[in-house]
């Protein structure tokens, strides 16, 4: 075999990766520990504490390959660390207003925010994916910590092959809403937003975002008992996440129902899911 | 464990590549050579075999020395996804392909390479797997099939089954106890090439659910093995098996089994798709999106030397899910198809009937989450 190796289409900037885990990280710790009382102000200070870190810009530049590649490790951060402070707005509008901070106890089951422009909707779906992504993650990282500690019937959870499995599944769907996100993304920053194959990427990688996030906050909501289904524990936070950006991502979208018919559409269109499915995956190639 | 793998784009030459096996695929449906339908492990034909060999097609990734193409392992993705894609008969030469000359690439003597390698790639032999006994399934280390040392070689002794087509390939790689099983049980095996033509070896069917004789059950009773036959080091078997996992797990044949039922459902609608089946179509064309994209990740990772195992683990359970669950949609939605065609019934039926393996070979869905699990880090 040839030893010539092809590089990834695209790669997070791991400085800024680093950093904005280690900001984010910290902006949610000190969140959660003041808030208690004086919400406002704690989410004004999260406001100007990004302000001051420069990621508001970082995300308002997102137009190409560097600035994907420094973008998606900021949301991701934010996700990670469910700081309530919604970066990926920031893709969709120039404005820091308040508008980017929410209040994380908070699921109306609404659309969200929902940007006029073409141009800003498919942003913030590829941002909301990143999210989506990122905050499996943490609730899966989460309850793999959990399942270890906790014991009944004398050993830990995570010796039980039932919680083995179902958080194996839960695995397997943050790898594959991971891999759709990302296809997305790389799409978008080598092609840019008004490529002809972004339209069925986006689709898709919702589709299995919203699968996944079904599978992953049950498995990792079963796996935690009670304990997980309480405000103050993390895996709420992550769980609310989960479901405010998976609702606006299909909002985004027209819908998930949409985003089927579309696919399944261009796929009758074109005569074939095989043929619609490797035009889609190809670099530079349009949709049908 | 990763659960983001990176994102790759197919190179421009595996573009060209699949122009090419399209035009192929093409060629041999028109001149009416075989119908689409079967899949890897069960659409055997090997005069097919040795037209794709012609191509350059089998044992393309390796060195032009052994008979290959020295093409690269997204290129090799590229020509068995769009055969696999086509229904093409493909079972002949694909154990020999993906497994058996891959291990004797890594793992076999440079005689043994002179000696099997061109003639995979030529498509003139092909392969089975020894592996399964009756008390050994999903735990391989249970393997009773032994073989002694004897003057100038090695006796085989004992049973295989769920040898696919055996009783028409030309040799198996059979795992075999040479020695203490020690504490791990993973001890003291080693891997033989042995002539399923040779005496002493009998070769019984085992029928199928599907009403087809792919299975057998190979019987080793004082086979004689000369000692140039062992692969690798003795003791050593259970290394070999379990180091390319990766590619064994991760392909796409794990998640195209039920691909040409899909095709076959669209292909009834096409005038007139109820809103149902455009919304299972697109489902179905989101899910292959992001198994396909994860199989290529891995398939880049191969190609850069690595052995993604547990990532390969994950991607078969999902995709093997994936195949099942467009069954379980086909069927529902049959009775509001407009029309419902040969290709589409049969491949129905046919896809029902094989399903429940699609689960169970190279490593069960209960082994691969637990592989996954250990990747978590809970075992």
């Amino acid at each position: 075999m040839t030893r010539q190796t092809t590089a990834p289409l695209f790669a997070p900037d791991p400085v800024v990766a680093e950093a904005a885990e280690r900001a984010f990280a910290d902006l949610a710790r000190r969140y959660h520990e003041h808030r208690g009382g004086n919400e406002t102000a704690a989410r004004e200070k999260l406001l100007a504490a990004v302000e001051e870190l420069g990621f508001a810009e970082a995300l308002a530049a997102a137009d190409d390959r560097e600035g994907w590649a420094q973008a998606a490790p900021i949301l991701r951060a934010q996700a990670r660390a469910a700081a309530p402070i919604d970066m990926a707005w920031l893709l969709a509008t120039g404005e820091r207003a308040a508008a980017i901070a929410y209040d994380p106890d908070c699921y109306d089951a609404g659309a969200g925010l929902l940007p006029a422009r073409e141009g800003a909707r498919i942003a913030l779906a590829l941002g909301r994916l990143q999210q989506i992504g990122a905050a499996m993650e943490a609730a899966l990282a989460l309850t793999l910590r959990y399942v270890q500690e906790r014991k009944q019937f004398g050993r830990p959870l995570a010796q039980f092959q039932a919680i083995q499995h179902s958080l194996a599944v839960a695995a397997e769907e943050v790898a594959a809403t991971n891999a759709a996100a990302d296809g997305a993304l790389a799409c978008a920053a080598t092609e840019g937003i008004a490529a002809a194959r972004l339209a069925f990427l986006l689709d898709a990688a919702a589709l299995v975002a919203g699968r996944g996030v079904e599978v992953v906050r049950d498995a990792c909501h079963q796996a935690h008992g009670a304990i997980g289904f309480t405000r103050e524990y993390a895996l709420a936070r992550h769980s609310l996440d989960l479901l405010r950006w998976r609702d606006n991502l299909f909002a985004l979208r027209g819908g998930e129902l949409a985003c089927a018919e579309r696919l399944g559409d261009r796929a009758l269109a074109a005569g074939g899911l095989w043929r619609t499915v490797t035009a889609a995956m190809t670099a530079g190639g349009s949709h049908d | 464990m990763r659960l983001r793998f990176p994102v790759h784009a197919l190179p421009p030459e595996a573009e060209r590549l699949r122009a090419e096996v399209r035009e192929f695929i093409a060629q041999e449906l028109a001149a009416g050579l075989w119908k689409p339908g079967g899949d890897f492990a069960s659409h055997y034909d090997p005069a097919f075999s040795r037209r794709l060999a012609a191509r350059g097609w089998i044992g393309m990734t390796w060195p032009r020395r052994y008979g290959g193409a020295e093409r690269t392992m997204l290129e090799r993705f590229v020509v068995t996804e769009e055969l696999l894609a086509a229904g093409a008969p493909v079972a002949a030469h694909w154990i020999a392909d993906r497994q058996s000359g891959p291990l004797l690439l890594r793992y076999g003597s440079e005689s043994q390479r002179r000696e099997f390698l061109p003639r995979i790639a030529r498509g003139e032999i092909f392969f089975s797997i020894g592996m399964s006994e009756p008390d050994a399934g999903s735990d391989l280390a249970a393997v009773r099939t032994r073989a002694t040392k004897v003057a100038g070689g090695w006796q085989l002794t004992g049973r295989k089954v769920w040898t696919t087509f055996a009783h028409l390939n030309h040799y198996a790689i059979v795992l075999a106890r040479t020695g203490d099983a020690g504490e791990s049980r993973h001890a003291g095996l080693s891997q033989f090439i042995v002539d399923l033509k040779a005496p002493n070896v009998e070769v019984r069917p085992i029928v199928n659910m599907a009403g087809a004789h792919e299975f057998n059950e190979v019987v080793f009773d004082g086979t004689f093995v000369p000692e140039d036959r062992l692969v690798g080091e003795p003791g050593n078997g259970w290394t070999q098996v379990t180091s390319e996992l990766a590619f064994e797990r991760s392909g796409p044949e794990r998640y195209l089994s039920s691909l040409q039922l899909a095709e076959a459902a669209l292909a009834c609608a096409r005038e007139r798709p109820s809103p149902r089946l455009r919304e299972a179509l697109g489902r179905m064309a989101a899910r292959l999106a992001a198994l396909r994209a994860m199989s290529i990740a891995i398939a880049a990772e191969l190609q850069a030397g690595e052995m993604p195992n547990v990532e390969a683990a994950l991607v078969k359970d999902l995709g093997n899910a994936f195949e099942r669950e467009v069954i379980a949609v086909c069927r529902a939605l049959a009775a509001e198809l407009p029309r419902q065609t040969a290709e589409f019934t049969t491949a129905l039926a046919q896809t029902t009937l094989y399903a429940p393996s699609w689960t169970l070979r190279g490593g069960t869905r209960e082994i691969l989450r637990s592989i996954v699990a250990r990747g978590l880090g809970l075992r």
